[in-house]
């Protein structure tokens, strides 16, 4: 009898620690905005997934994997659409999506920054990309900004009339 | 000749106006893209009213300068601008929550001639070979 006493307790313990140390997945919720710009050209990718596992007290049992759609991009004219999915920029044909997978999200001054491998254009890159996370009732909302310059994976030519470096800014609002 | 071609301008212009109107309409329906947040029907007439009359003052300044060679010169040039203004459409970049922006010029391209269709057809109704100052060119 002591022992399945002792062996609902420790069940119980168990279970309330791992209840509070498990991070929380996160639903993306639809409107979340993911921008770019730089000289010439700027746009929003309009399709957005993946899965946001986070825990403010504990990011480093966090995780972020998520996909952008290339066929989504959107520039505000039908000509920079069609040739920003053509070979010669992302060439969506042969790489479809824009993929981020985190290896360790790490707590900073002003917020967190994610460390993990971007998959553009067939190549993959280790970027930390910085962020905030807002609370609000029952959700919250991912912001941040980041450079990434797109000669580091081949897009474009070097030069040219658009920039090399291109400004991006995510907002993502998320709820349980 | 000058009220003559104001006037001519004028008509045409509301009656491109129109007729862009009914295009805009049959293009929503027909595609399902609506672009009359950023085309609105007011705008439209406007646009298509100015064009006209700047076309109506070309026409004048044409037959007083260039008097005989001046019909010819004026349709030309008019059929040209009409034509070269299309780029204006292909090249715009609209707001980027506005969906298939790809679809936009195939709305707004016909509408740049419409000006031009509307004055030819209108022309022998308001300028006459017979009248007095054409008389003179001849």
């Amino acid at each position: 009898m002591k022992k399945v006493f002792y062996l609902i307790l420790t069940i119980a313990v168990l279970s309330t620690v791992f209840a509070f140390t498990l991070p929380t997945t996160w639903k993306i919720a639809d409107k979340f905005n993911i921008n770019f710009a730089t000289t010439g050209v700027s746009g929003i990718f309009k399709t957005f997934t993946g899965n946001v596992v986070f825990d403010e007290q504990n990011p480093a049992t966090s995780k972020f994997d998520i996909s952008i759609d290339i066929l989504s991009i959107n520039t505000g004219n039908g000509m920079q659409n069609k040739h920003a999915k053509s070979a010669e920029w992302f060439d969506a044909s042969r790489y479809p999506v824009i993929k981020f997978t985190s290896k360790k999200i790490v707590k900073t001054g002003v917020g967190y920054t994610a460390i993990g491998d971007l998959q553009l254009h067939g190549i993959s890159r280790e970027v930390s990309l910085p962020f905030t996370f807002k609370r609000g009732g029952n959700g919250g909302t991912f912001e941040g900004a980041f450079n990434i310059n797109r000669n580091d994976f081949k897009i474009g030519e070097p030069g040219g009339e658009v920039g090399e470096v291109i400004k991006v800014n995510v907002s993502v609002p998320v709820v349980k | 000749m000058f009220k003559n071609s104001l006037l001519l301008g004028a008509v045409s212009g509301i009656l491109a106006g129109i007729a862009s109107i009914i295009y805009q309409k049959v293009y929503a329906m027909s595609l399902g893209a609506d672009f009359a947040g950023i085309a609105k029907p007011v705008t439209i007439i406007l646009a298509a009213v100015l064009s006209s009359l700047v076309a109506a003052s070309g026409y004048w300044l044409a037959n007083k300068w260039l008097r005989n060679k001046g019909e010819i010169v004026f349709n030309l040039i008019f059929v040209i601008f009409s034509f070269a203004s299309i780029f204006t459409a292909f090249g715009a970049k609209l707001p980027i929550d506005i969906e298939a922006p790809e679809l936009f010029p195939g709305l707004v391209v016909p509408m740049h001639f419409f000006p031009a269709l509307a004055w030819f057809t209108l022309k022998p109704l308001f300028i006459k070979a017979d009248m007095p100052y054409k008389k003179a060119l001849v």
